[in-house]
């Protein structure tokens, strides 16, 4: 078979890439244990992104077909740069990781709705294990509007913990399961050891709370959310669910809304506000 | 050689394409996303499957990737053929591109309703007739018993004017019998093949990693299959035949044309490379001008008996 037959395996993407002003990897680095951070250069994208917004990539892993979604960990429209936070749970994810200096990729994006970031009051961030990733960018986003940022950011062990340092301007909390940094225990429990005002009661001035973890760490804070009467609508989640295509279009990747049927992660999110899903009905086997 | 070779495709009814490249259903919504696609490189576009009333479609988890393809259960979420026929049919009427409407039900009555409401509606160029999805009750019953597929292709064919294709689905023994049943009964075209029924099972977690338990597979993983029944079909049917399952590149939609398709349809890859169908679109051109040849219809290979191979 000719080569021209087999181009659509190789063809440059939409967003660019390819020969010529595509996105192109231009560092590769381990941010904290077990995660691999890119940085690609692609200015067009940069400047497009909104933070919690995600790309869909395109990874030559064998037998792989679909395209993978990343939450972008951050951008810099001026230096043209857009940062990945990741770690390697699959084949696509392990090639991903291993490309480097001068690799090209093929970028679809960015995509879906990033996090609303206007207002005053103080805004507590909370991750959890890789829902770290996407939070470089967040923090810097709310520090540039004024606001007090706390980030709450849990892990298994301190080694797994993204340093503070990529928080600057922010009071950074920890949480670790082994109890070796911060508080011992989930970050949920971190977040309601904490004295008022952060908690967010209504009546104090209250909190808006961003937050991006595994589905069951979700499901703890909206339990603590409850107990302590945030409401709902005041918790900004960044959603993980399996995904097909990321423009809508394959159905793939439901989360149940409140009220009933389903939202779709790519168009009504992948940030949505809280009081949105159904929690009832929100599986965790997205994370298994 | 023409120096413009003629890719139009007529597939019955006055349904021609100026291309031999569709989007399949339920990869291309009711065309209103994937906005990076090139429109102009496409023959027609197949719709999400339509029911009669709305649906919300299945839990999550919905898809899955298996080794070079992937598994869906989507359930066949979709607003209904009421909001199809007022909301989405006026839009398409000022399109430059064919819309088939794809459609999908529980019963003979049901298919007959929604063909109903869709028959003489401006806008809509065709239905696709969805005897053959895996992921709802009762979605495979008429697509896997001839007589039930030439009942439910009968009714429908008396109740509208329109070109109608009947999509088969692979789970069957025999996909010619159920062809030459649906031409028998009035069908204009057949499209084969639907996704194959398969699961993937979550090892750790010991459960199925779909939520309905199995779904459709669909992607790279299926094409030597499709073409299998493809290149069958083709020299069994009169109608034509739109070849699908698995088309990736122009390489892979030549061999459906060559096994005897008249046009083909993108599924997966429309998830992948919203560019693919420019690049088959060119790609299918460019061959015939390499090989010297004017149109698609000097493409089937009809010169080896398909029952040596069958």
């Amino acid at each position: 078979m000719s080569v021209a037959l087999e181009q659509g395996l190789k063809s440059p993407s939409p967003s660019g890439g390819g020969q010529g002003g595509g996105p192109v990897v231009v560092e590769r680095s381990v941010p904290m244990t077990g995660a691999v951070e890119l940085v690609v250069y692609h200015p067009p994208s940069a400047a497009a992104l909104d933070p919690g917004q995600f790309f869909q990539v395109a990874v030559s892993a064998p037998h792989s077909v679909l395209r993978r979604p990343y939450s972008a960990a951050w951008s810099d429209a001026a230096s043209g740069r857009i940062g990945f936070i990741f770690n390697v749970v699959g084949a696509g994810s392990a090639w991903l990781s291993v490309r480097h200096e001068g690799h090209e990729l093929d970028l679809l994006g960015p995509l879906g709705r990033g996090f609303d970031l206007e207002g005053e009051r103080p805004v507590i961030c909370v991750a959890g294990g890789l829902g770290v990733a996407v939070f470089p960018g967040v923090v810097k986003a709310l520090l540039a509007r004024g606001r007090k940022v706390t980030v709450l950011q849990g892990a298994r062990t301190a080694a797994q913990l993204l340093p503070a340092a990529r928080f600057a301007g922010a009071e950074v909390k920890t949480a670790t399961d082994d109890g070796r940094q911060g508080h011992h225990g989930s970050v949920v429990d971190l977040l309601a050891s904490l004295p008022p005002p952060l908690r967010g009661r209504v009546g104090e001035g209250g909190v808006d709370v961003v937050a991006c973890g595994p589905t069951p760490m979700l499901k703890a804070l909206i339990d603590t959310a409850r107990r302590r009467e945030i409401p709902l609508s005041d918790i900004q989640m960044a959603l993980e669910t399996p995904m097909g295509c990321g423009i809508g279009t394959c159905l793939g990747c439901a989360a149940p809304r409140a009220g009933g049927g389903y939202l779709l992660t790519c168009q009504d999110g992948p940030c949505l506000r809280a009081d949105r899903i159904d929690w009832d009905r929100m599986t965790d086997a997205f994370h298994g | 050689m023409a120096e413009r070779p003629d890719l139009t495709v007529d597939l019955g009814r006055g349904l021609r394409l100026r291309s031999p490249v569709m989007a399949a259903s339920g990869t291309f919504g009711y065309g209103f996303d994937a906005p990076q696609v090139d429109r102009a490189a496409l023959g027609a576009i197949v719709s999400k499957g339509t029911t009669l009333r709305p649906r919300e479609g299945n839990a999550p988890v919905r898809i899955a990737e298996t080794p070079s393809g992937m598994l869906n259960a989507i359930g066949l979420q979709n607003p209904g053929v009421e909001h199809v026929a007022h909301v989405y049919a006026p839009e398409w009427m000022t399109w430059d591109l064919p819309v088939i409407v794809n459609v999908a039900g529980d019963s003979v009555e049901e298919y007959v309703a929604v063909a109903r409401r869709l028959d003489g509606v401006a806008g809509i160029a065709g239905l696709e007739l969805n005897i053959s999805c895996p992921n709802v009750q009762r979605g495979l019953q008429f697509g896997v018993d001839p007589r039930l597929a030439a009942e439910v292709t009968h009714a429908v064919r008396v109740t509208t004017q329109l070109p109608l294709v009947v999509k088969l689905t692979p789970n069957v023994t025999d996909i010619v019998a159920v062809a030459r049943a649906v031409e028998d009964a009035g069908a204009d075209a057949v499209s084969a093949i639907n996704t194959y029924a398969g699961m993937a099972i979550d090892v750790q977690r010991r459960r199925p990693v779909l939520s309905r338990g199995s779904g459709g597979l669909s992607g790279p993983a299926i094409k030597p299959l499709a073409l299998h029944a493809v290149w069958q079909l083709a020299a069994q049917v009169r109608i034509p035949v739109i070849g699908i399952g698995g088309i990736m590149t122009p390489g892979d939609a030549l061999e459906f044309l060559l096994a005897g398709a008249a046009a083909v349809q993108l599924g997966t890859v429309n998830y992948v490379r919203p560019q693919a169908a420019r690049e088959v679109h060119d790609g299918i051109a460019g061959y015939l001008r390499e090989h010297g040849l004017t149109d698609l219809r000097a493409l089937p290979i009809r010169s080896v008996s398909v029952l040596t191979h069958a």
